[in-house]
């Protein structure tokens, strides 16, 4: 079970398959909606499946150590976690219990601890192959 | 599902205990250094997990003592896990713990013996990240790392217990609600459980009130010359149209001046079904003359797009498809003016038929 390399690429992988799979259930669960007249949750729905398969791919090219991957998954979950603080803040009445903070929260915060740093980024390739 | 049950806040308290317990000591653990920074993170959150178990235990058992002797049988379990993170079958022990764990919880869900809350899927979602962070290979392990069963159990365990547990959660939450919320994330007022005659009157008195008032609604004409504006997309069956001075001026009850009206979409074009009043602030139920036959309601958790004013519901892992917020409406109570045989003149929808038959006519 030893090892001598990190595995922050590897806790990102899981992460951001976890991220994708919950962007998956919100992309289906637009689609009955849609059925029932809403026709925008249609392109919603599929603007969210295909956000879900984005952070899949991204979470396969952080685990091959890409540098494009990086930066990608550093900038979703940057703009992931500004966009949920913004909606906890506003007195809109958004859900604020624990599965909102982990999933929107703590999922991206950690993600973002996991790949910044000088070291981290040295584990990144430039090559796309 | 959106909520925390009362009795299970204890679980919060106890699962942070333990990741703070769990952070300083297991860095004293001798073998801490030799494993991957997967396996380490793994075991932080079991013990997290553990320390969830063990704190519902009191609150279970003088009344389930069976699942408090799971509860304790799974608790330990987790932190003697959490602390062999060295043992040569440890992954193999920690995967099955954690998918017997999650499934052990659904069947629960699923039977009725446990009501789903956001102790309960916080903690599913901890042992679902602790188990991909188990089961995931780390570069440059040595020894036999079997990774191809890792990366199969990996790739099928995680989407699939997500998903289960999602759709379980959900389904169980839509068919088995409590008694104040109904369906789409609606919480009703509290109010005592029977009207009493004065209520009957009193409901009655605003039922005759509101119809007379909003007469002149008829023709949507009138409507839109008020100040009245459709809210939502005219595929719909119905849409409300409301009156933003209205909503902005905060008149409680009035029904000269309701805030929405509710139209059906007809093929010969909108033909009033109801008002609605509403509240200008969140959790503010308005006053509640006829008790529980006009009781408020306030939708919660639901997903908003500004793309066609279209709604949503909030997933049970508190996301909304890309480009919906989740957001409350604030209370409101609908008048419906039209006969609502299944839910009567105050109820927080209109039955499906009736605007089926309106179009019809």
């Amino acid at each position: 079970m030893t090892t001598t390399q990190t595995s922050r690429p590897e806790a990102v992988f899981v992460l951001l398959l976890l991220q994708s799979i919950f962007w998956m259930v919100a992309g289906l669960s637009a689609l009955p909606f849609a059925l029932g007249g809403e026709i925008h949750m249609i392109g919603l729905g599929v603007v969210s499946l295909l956000l879900a398969l984005l952070v899949c791919l991204v979470g396969f090219g952080v685990l091959w150590r890409r540098r494009w991957a990086r930066r990608t998954a550093l900038s979703l979950e940057i703009l992931c976690v500004v966009g949920s603080v913004l909606v906890l803040l506003l007195p809109i009445g958004a859900n604020r219990g624990p599965v909102a903070l982990l999933v929107n929260v703590a999922l991206p915060v950690a993600v973002i601890w996991l790949l910044w740093g000088k070291r981290t980024r040295a584990l990144f390739s430039r090559t796309m192959n | 599902m959106y909520s925390i049950n009362p009795e299970h806040a204890v679980g919060v308290v106890g699962g942070l205990l333990a990741l703070f317990i769990a952070l300083v000591a297991l860095r004293f653990h001798p073998g801490w250094r030799l494993v991957p920074g997967t396996v380490r993170a793994a075991s932080v959150l079991m013990a997290v997990s553990g320390g969830v178990h063990l704190a519902l235990i009191p609150h279970h058992l003088a009344s389930e003592p069976l699942t408090s002797l799971l509860f304790l049988l799974n608790g330990v379990a987790f932190i003697a896990l959490a602390v062999m993170f060295t043992w040569r079958w440890w992954r193999i022990a920690a995967a099955a713990l954690l998918i017997t764990t999650v499934l052990a919880y659904l069947v629960y869900v699923a039977i009725g013996f446990e009501g789903p809350d956001q102790v309960g899927l916080a903690t599913k979602l901890v042992e679902v990240t602790a188990l991909g962070l188990a089961l995931v290979p780390v570069r440059g392990e040595v020894g036999r790392t079997y990774r191809s069963w890792r990366w199969a159990t990996l790739g099928v365990a995680m989407p699939l217990l997500i998903v289960i547990t999602g759709a379980t959660v959900w389904i169980v939450d839509l068919a088995r609600p409590d008694a104040r919320h109904v369906h789409a994330g609606a919480l009703l007022q509290s109010t005592n459980t029977f009207p009493t005659p004065q209520q009957v009157d009193a409901a009655n008195r605003l039922y005759a009130e509101t119809k007379a008032a909003i007469q002149p609604y008829t023709d949507w004409h009138a409507a839109y010359s008020a100040g009245y504006r459709p809210g939502g997309s005219s595929t719909l069956p119905s849409t409300h149209w409301m009156n933003q001075r209205y909503v902005d001026a905060g008149y409680v009850m009035d029904p000269h001046r309701p805030q929405g009206l509710v139209y059906a979409n007809t093929h010969h074009g909108p033909v009033l079904l109801g008002a609605m009043f509403q509240m200008k602030g969140l959790n503010q139920f308005g006053p509640d003359p006829g008790g529980p036959l006009t009781a408020w309601h306030q939708h919660e958790n639901i997903c908003f797009t500004p793309f066609g004013f279209e709604f949503s519901l909030m997933t049970p892992f508190a996301t909304c498809p890309i480009g919906a917020i989740d957001i409350s409406a604030s209370p409101m109570l609908h008048v419906w003016v039209v006969d609502n045989p299944r839910g009567g003149p105050f109820a927080v929808d209109i039955d499906p038929s009736v605007v089926t038959a309106v179009d019809r006519t």
